[in-house]
């Protein structure tokens, strides 16, 4: 990159019901983090949404969403996807040259306001998908997973184990909506099947949950933070619409980004020089699909790795938030991960906290089954 | 005074307008009447698309090759759904499989019938169960049933 670029500060905030509005929601996590950080609404020189309208109640959804967030008489644009998205075309609008800050707000209010699965009936092909009434979000996350296990013969336990960790490590996470304390595979064997093989705890939780996130120039960064975490590559990618035209059980598009974000970072061997990942698996299955995409293990390896390498205290962490079972706000999902890997790289992770933090690597996606996948490199 | 209140507000999205393509869905399902199916070859890379589409998402370019793939293929994947795509349970547990057609690339979902949900597995030999009265219309692929 022309410029280097950190992340100055974040807020953020989830639970199943955050009895809020969009506006106050908003208002709240940037007027939040202007204060952390000193500043006020004119040190912000451009502002990107991630939000949908669909989930907004309202199209265009900025127009009413700008002025809380301090945009009022300033530029802003929006992506109408994962936060992670939002960032990239941060990022693209500081290296322009124009701008010094980038502001990110994103959020999805559907544990409390709407339901999370009726937007992504509604992505589905009108003509085709949505007449056969067998698709939804989670009957393709069952086909996945499926896929998943019978390709590399893993049994249903291997999802219990997933599931089992992420809740623990969320339990002990403050800024997750859905936390279980020392759960069991046992506990999450108990849980109903709603797709097969996936059943209610091997899926994210309705959730409502946002954050506001400050880049900034190199300058502006050091001027603002003694903490700056440095965006060192990006890389994006995305396979077909048809879930019936791509492999479920892998993600080439995620191993596709992964690719060019190592690259523009100078990293050659992920597995040995990423030292943790924080990756937006919305379903048990999809953490070790995506974690292999990102060439930190093996494929095959994934029974292993979760027998002991990528636990908080392992050698290489996935997920040690809690990942996304913990809390998905739909559109700061990816943000969610970028945050919880800055208090890594930070140190400030408390009982989440890794050994070893100085490269992490994050991922977002969107679309069904991890249609579109970003990934993004982060070290201080 | 109460800070926030919850409102009910309804999307009245039920009726628009959606132009198709003929090249695809249509030709599907005109040889669905005659217990076909129908897809799309890419000239270049060769791979069969169902149903069909009128460019090659490798190669971007058109593509117009109607071939007939197989009404017989394999399970490449497979969910037992609870509840139905908007979350109402169902009565009995239903079989939703993706089957790769013989001679065809892409993966096409439908119901299972004839066989229990713990018997089903991924490889298993099924095959179309065409309907009686074709209209060319989805609904003449009623379901799959095991080979
Ligand atoms: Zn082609």
């Amino acid at each position: 990159m022309n410029r280097k670029i950190a992340i100055a500060g974040y807020r953020m905030k989830a639970a199943s019901d955050l009895v809020t509005t969009r506006e106050r929601l908003t208002f709240e996590l940037t007027r939040g983090l202007f204060d952390d950080l000193g500043i006020d609404r004119d040190h912000v020189g451009t502002t990107i949404f991630a939000t949908n309208d669909f989930l907004d109640g309202r199209t265009i959804s900025n127009v009413f969403l700008d002025p809380p967030a301090g945009v009022y008489m300033r530029d802003e644009s929006k992506v109408e996807m994962d936060g992670l998205s939002a960032l990239v075309y941060a990022c693209m609008r500081i290296l322009s040259g124009q701008y010094e800050t980038a502001l990110l707000v994103a959020f999805g209010l559907c544990g409390s306001q709407v339901s999370p699965y009726l937007h992504v009936e509604y992505t589905l092909n009108p003509t085709y998908d949505r007449q056969l009434g067998l698709l939804n979000e989670l009957s393709a996350a069952g086909l996945q997973a499926r896929s998943f296990l019978n390709k590399f013969g893993y049994s249903e336990d291997l999802l219990d184990e997933i599931a089992a960790r992420n809740l623990r490590n969320a339990a002990l996470n403050r800024d997750q909506a859905r936390g279980i304390k020392d759960a069991s595979a046992k506990d999450i064997k108990d849980s109903s099947y709603l797709y097969e093989p996936l059943r209610e705890l091997h899926t994210y939780p309705a959730t409502d949950g946002g954050c506001a996130v400050l880049l900034a120039s190199e300058t502006k960064a050091k001027e603002l933070t003694d903490k700056p975490v440095w965006i060192l590559g990006m890389g994006q990618s995305i396979e077909s619409y048809y879930l019936g035209e791509r492999n479920l059980y892998e993600s080439r598009s995620t191993r596709e980004a992964s690719g060019r974000a190592y690259a523009m970072a100078g990293i050659d061997k992920p597995e040995a020089e990423v030292d943790f990942a924080e990756v937006s698996s919305l379903f048990a299955q999809q953490e070790p699909i995506l974690t292999e995409a990102l060439g930190l293990y093996g494929p095959g390896d994934a029974e292993k790795a979760y027998a002991g390498d990528n636990g908080i205290a392992g050698s290489l962490p996935v997920n040690p938030s809690g990942g996304p079972l913990g809390a998905h706000p739909i559109c700061a999902t990816g943000l969610f991960r970028l945050n919880e890997a800055i208090k890594q790289l930070r140190g400030e992770a408390g009982k989440n906290q890794v050994k070893k933090a100085e490269i992490g690597v994050v991922h977002g996606q969107d679309g069904v089954c991890a249609q579109q996948n970003t990934v993004v490199v982060l070290g201080i | 005074m109460e800070e926030t209140r919850i409102v009910n507000a309804t999307w009245d999205v039920s009726t628009f307008k959606y132009r198709i393509e003929g090249q695809g869905l249509t030709r599907m399902l005109s040889g669905m009447r005659d217990a076909k199916l129908i897809g799309i070859k890419c000239s270049k890379c060769g791979t069969v698309y169902l149903p069909g589409s009128f460019y090659c998402r490798k190669c971007h370019i058109e593509i117009d090759e109607a071939i007939e793939v197989g009404d017989h293929g394999e399970v490449m994947t497979y969910t037992v759904g609870y509840a139905d795509v908007r979350g109402n349970p169902l009565e009995e547990p239903r079989v939703s499989p993706m089957v790769k057609f013989d001679g065809c690339d892409a993966w096409v979902m439908g119901a299972l019938e004839g066989v229990k949900p713990e018997d089903v597995h991924v490889g298993m030999r099924v095959k179309v169960a065409w309907a009686e009265e074709r209209t060319g219309s989805l609904q003449d692929m009623q379901y799959f049933i095991p080979e």
